[in-house]
């Protein structure tokens, strides 16, 4: 199947406002902390006063006055003590081994938030503590001397012809390591959550969220209830970034724990200081290649060692470390691959889920190790990514054919060519003494991997249902059903307007009603740049089932059998022209058949072939396609330094929406500027330093440098209408193209994230380069 | 009187005197006395965090005429405490006579802590941090400060004592500043490094001011914060500078022995070798502004 050309639809690459436009602004939108259910008591959290150890007596203070505060400790747990992840190694309630700081011991709630904290801080706890393991830098230390010696969540490997030998024949081998640190996804709304339970026993999740269905059924082995008793109901969300993907199901469930036994609702909302503390971060990473390169550029072997710094739980974990060696030798040509994936246990809050999922960390290391190999060939960057880049037709690292809808080379081309790379590379200053401003131009190019990694979505078969139904106010629309969220990013528009288009309507008669999970069926969960392309061309293939439906009806019901097509909100009656609005056929629809629904369920081409245990084959469906070109300026009088234009090209497919889909870009861009110039955080005494927002700094607007942003549309080929996915190709390349400029401006490379002043000063004070 | 901590703004008292006198009054009994409270930008957060203990009462003297206005006597401006960040920006005369001071407060916070906070509040904070310090210490004006019996005068560069630290007896509020104007054949530049372009606490600030006659130092003060545990004077380097050519061999030497005069401390914000190195630099920075034309 080839998808249509833009100019076939009529509401998709439409740059409509957002549908929740008017209620963000007037202040209706409903956030978790606007539900005021009548009784409800407040939560809090008994957090552990160590990062490691083993609890041997949590008691209460007898002097506190408890007769209205709740308490749940594990024993008050109706089902299993487990958090339903991966590895399901994490206990609700710590009630034996203490793996990082804060993690929770009990539970309280009380009438007022203010007792609820008062009582929280009444518990007297007795642990034994014990050496912890906390950062990146000392997980890396332990590696290099015993990787036996560090408690392993996941590993995987990518093997790819024979990167030893290969090695040995490659003219020049660089070895290089790079690292990055935590990121906080610093949503503007904390998580939130509200538990109610019903009187029929359903136990009602209404909060802060990114994925219903995860909620529903990680919860219902902890609550021990049958998944049909556990509704969940995303509010509006305001922002998310990964952060309220698995998150959620924590605070979701000491809510739901303390609701069954005060048989009260039960509301917690984080404030910003535990919200950073006490929720997931962007994994801290190693990257460490081994990589030979013959003198014209060829790359003839890659081995790379992909090391996280999981947290103290597994998570979702290995889902990030495949991301990430998914991406770590993408993008360019070389038969011969061989990569080691780690995630290993430090006693911090477990790190998880963040824009990119681990792709940002490898293409950082990955982008600025191009540029190192370039030099060491006596090419230029961008000559360098022009020989090697994958074209339609090459193979991935794990041996996938790029069948279809591949942006490479052009993103690159079109980026160099639209910046003058090859002129301002020339003109970078390198370090040049007595000089007050340097200047340097550094590129990145790179692929996104669209959808689940690997096995994900044949696994989990999205299904999405639309609903034509009747309005308070008796007119016909068609409602949105699908377990995907709107939290910032847009689906709530671009699900409608998409399932417009393919009924042949105004996206003026196609609502999103926020996912509840007794509503809606599970479309997945709303990350990896999967909605989009998953989501959207399954809501595109049932709007054409209902389209076809209603067709038939108006056909028959009234004008006389004649062939009937819904187009321009018109039912057309083909011989006698005869039409009538869409609303007058379907209220006739309604009127006679009731409320109609279509299911439809998202399935991958059978070409997509994957082998989950070895790493072989198509690990995406598709791949967005992304160039970043940085121009930083730096001041040699105090090594501070800016970006001062940005240029790239992003091939995301099918453009749903053009304004949103720039959104994603201008905000994907800002986030990746913070995460490789000034986020940070350091761990002292077991507890982020950065733990406000006043210590974690990120960037400001007039942070932001100029960008000249643009797309290239190539659509999957599979499915209507063809996206790929905006939502994470903005966080990954940035960083890189960034170290890169910084490079051609100072003449030294900074190998760790982020980079800063101090860290420039330091290098370039290392290599005798400070000039006056 | 009791002694219990307020655990949340509800529990707090706060008064709200509608002229100096009766908040001085309240001031001078321990019975009725509270913390004083003008924009709230630094004590609300402080409570909030835990950082400060939220005092059983407060005194609101946000607003009160007395500590408003700026005005000239002569060679001096005199600014109220409870002038705002916005009004020194915003200022004509502090524009023109204590140029650094005007420029520093454009970059504290952003508009909402601009509008409510004030200099009194940034000068009794005594962070080092505080980014309106250098500025206040280069024009060696005086503090006034008062309780209800009698006004008392320090000199700005005695007023912080250490860490967070001030001359203020616990009857006393700070009342107004007088800032000596610059001579009109003197210069003055701020500079402020932060982690980002706004909002943003500073790495290493300061201010100068100075004078030039035929390449040749007249006169020259700078003032850094955040290198210390209070703003600091470079008393040595001042001395040093007099009657110096300048020249490259100058402001070479000048990087040096500034790099030996400060002591910085490594926190969450920065380093203190780039500290240290950094202060020489932004020094040099300074003096080099006279190489050009005003
Ligand atoms: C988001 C944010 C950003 C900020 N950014 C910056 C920045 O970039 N640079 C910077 O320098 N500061 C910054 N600050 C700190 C703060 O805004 C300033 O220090 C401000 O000037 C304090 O003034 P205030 O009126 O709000 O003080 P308050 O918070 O009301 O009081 C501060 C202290 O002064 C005392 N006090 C107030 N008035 C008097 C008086 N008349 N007599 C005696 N004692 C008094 C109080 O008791 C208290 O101890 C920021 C604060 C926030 C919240």
């Amino acid at each position: 199947m080839t998808v249509q050309e833009r100019g076939a639809y009529r509401v998709i690459g439409q740059g409509i406002p957002r549908l929740d436009a008017a209620d963000k602004v007037s202040g209706k939108a409903e956030y978790a902390d606007d539900f005021h259910v009548p009784d409800t008591w407040y939560g809090a959290v008994v957090r552990a006063p160590v990062a490691c150890g083993k609890l041997k007596s949590l008691s209460r203070d007898p002097a506190f006055d408890w007769s209205q505060v709740a308490v749940v400790t594990p024993e008050d747990i109706p089902g299993n003590n487990i958090v339903d992840m991966m590895g399901r190694d994490m206990p609700f309630i710590a009630h034996d081994e203490i793996q990082y700081l804060g993690e929770p011991l009990a539970l309280v709630a009380a009438p007022s938030l203010h007792v609820a904290k008062q009582a929280a801080a009444h518990f007297k706890v007795d642990v034994e503590e014990r050496p912890a393991l906390l950062t990146l830098q000392e997980m890396v230390a332990v590696y290099k001397e015993d990787p036996a010696k560090l408690h392993k969540l996941s590993g995987q490997t990518i093997r790819k012809g024979d990167a030893a030998s290969a090695l040995k024949d490659a003219d020049i081998v660089l070895e290089r390591e790079y690292t990055a640190g935590h990121q906080e996804q610093l949503y503007i709304e904390p998580q939130g959550m509200v538990a109610i339970p019903e009187r029929d026993g359903t136990m009602f999740i209404h909060g802060s969220m990114q994925c219903p269905y995860y909620i529903n059924p990680e919860l219902c082995e902890t609550l021990d209830i049958p998944p049909e008793k556990l509704r969940v109901k995303q509010s509006a969300v305001g922002g998310a970034f990964g952060g309220k993907e698995e998150f959620p199901t924590l605070i979701a469930g000491y809510c739901a724990l303390l609701a069954l036994k005060t048989k009260r609702p039960i509301k917690m909302i984080y404030d910003r200081n535990q919200d950073i503390l006490y929720s997931t971060k962007r994994h801290p990473s190693w990257s460490h290649y081994r990589v030979g390169v013959m003198k014209d550029g060829t790359i003839r072997a890659i081995e790379c060692d992909f090391v996280l710094d999981g947290g103290a739980y597994t998570t979702l974990s290995p889902v990030v470390m495949y991301r990430g060696i998914l991406h770590a030798a993408m993008g360019y040509r070389c038969e011969n691959v061989s990569i080691d994936g780690h995630v290993y246990r430090t006693n911090t809050f477990p790190n998880g889920a963040f824009r990119g999922f681990g792709a940002p960390q490898a293409l950082w290391a990955w982008e600025s190790l191009i540029d190192e190999l370039a030099a060491a060939c006596g090419m230029t960057p961008d000559a360098f990514r022009l020989k090697n880049c994958l074209h339609e037709g090459d193979v991935t690292p794990t041996g996938g054919l790029l069948r279809d809808s591949v942006g490479s080379p052009e993103v690159l081309e079109k980026t160099l060519e639209r910046c003058q790379f090859a002129e301002k590379w020339q003109q970078c200053s390198r370090g040049k003494s007595g000089e007050r401003l340097w200047y340097g131009i550094g590129l990145s190019f790179f692929a996104h991997g669209s959808g689940f990694t690997g096995d994900g979505e044949a696994r989990m078969k999205s299904k999405v249902a639309l609903d034509l139904e009747t309005r308070a106010d008796g007119t016909p629309i068609v409602n949105v059903r699908v377990s995907s969220t709107e939290m910032g990013q847009g689906t709530g528009t671009i699900l409608p307007q998409v399932a417009a288009d393919a009924l042949g309507i105004d996206v003026t008669h196609v609502d999103y009603p926020m996912p509840d999970t007794f509503k809606v069926p599970d479309s997945g969960p709303t990350v990896a740049s999967r909605t989009a392309m998953v989501v959207g061309s399954t809501i595109y293939s049932a709007g054409q089932k209902m389209k076809a439906d209603l067709e038939s009806f108006v056909s028959e019901t009234l004008f006389d059998g004649q062939p009937t097509e819904l187009v321009e909100n018109q039912f057309r009656a083909e011989y006698d022209n005869r039409s009538i609005p869409f609303v007058e056929g379907a209220a006739a629809y309604l009127a006679s058949h009731g409320p109609f629904r279509v299911y439809d369920q998202f399935k991958l081409p059978d070409y997509v072939k994957w082998d989950q245990e070895n790493f072989v084959g198509d690990a995406y469906p598709a791949y967005a396609w992304g160039c970043n070109v940085a121009e930083v300026e730096v001041d040699t009088l105090t090594c501070e330094f800016r970006v001062t234009k940005v240029t790239a090209f992003f091939d995301i497919g099918r453009i749903l929406n053009p304004v949103l889909a720039m959104g994603q870009v201008q905000g994907g861009l800002i986030q990746a500027l913070g995460y490789a110039m000034m986020e940070k955080l350091a761990i002292k005494a077991g507890k982020y330093d950065a733990d406000r927002m006043q210590t974690y700094v990120i960037p400001t607007s007039v942070d932001g440098p100029e960008m000249d942003l643009h797309f290239v549309e190539y659509p999957w080929d599979h499915c209507q209408p063809g996206a790929k996915g905006v939502g994470e190709a903005p966080m990954d390349g940035l960083a890189p193209a960034i170290a890169n400029a910084l490079e051609a401006a100072s003449g030294v490379r900074l190998r760790d994230l982020p980079l800063t002043p101090e860290r420039l000063f330091e290098e370039l004070s290392r290599s005798q380069r400070l000039t006056a | 009187m009791s002694t219990k901590t307020p655990t949340s703004f509800e529990e707090m008292d706060c008064a709200f005197p509608s002229s100096l006198a009766e908040a001085l009054d309240l001031m001078a009994d321990e019975s009725t006395r509270g913390r004083p409270l003008a924009g709230g930008t630094d004590l609300m957060v402080q409570w909030e965090s835990g950082v400060v203990n939220r005092p059983e009462r407060s005194i609101s003297v946000k607003g009160l005429p007395e500590l408003m206005g700026i005005s000239e006597a002569g060679d001096e401006l005199v600014i109220g405490s409870g002038v705002t960040h916005m009004q020194l920006r915003s200022s004509d005369l502090v524009q023109k006579h204590v140029p650094s001071l005007a420029e520093a407060a454009t970059t504290v916070g952003g508009f909402q802590i601009q509008t409510m906070g004030t200099v009194g509040g940034s000068v009794a904070n005594a962070s080092p941090a505080g980014d309106l310090a250098p500025s206040l210490l280069i024009t060696e004006g005086r503090v006034v400060v008062a309780n209800r019996e009698r006004e008392r005068e320090i000199p700005v560069t005695e007023f912080w004592q250490g860490y967070r630290k001030i001359d203020l007896q616990p009857d006393e509020l700070i009342i107004r500043f007088h800032l000596p104007k610059k001579s009109a054949e003197s210069r003055e530049y701020w500079r402020k490094l932060g982690p980002r372009r706004a909002q943003a606490i500073s790495k290493v600030m300061g201010s100068c001011r100075g004078q030039v006659l035929d390449g040749q130092i007249q006169s020259f003060r700078v003032a850094i914060g955040s290198v210390a545990a209070t703003c600091v004077r470079l008393t040595g380097i001042e001395e040093w500078l007099l009657n110096r050519p300048l020249n490259e061999s100058t402001l070479a030497e000048v990087e040096k022995r500034v790099t030996e005069e400060v002591q910085p401390i490594d926190d969450i914000r920065s380093t203190a070798d780039y500290r240290r190195w950094v202060t020489g630099r932004m020094v040099r920075g300074f003096l080099e502004n006279w190489l050009e034309p005003a």
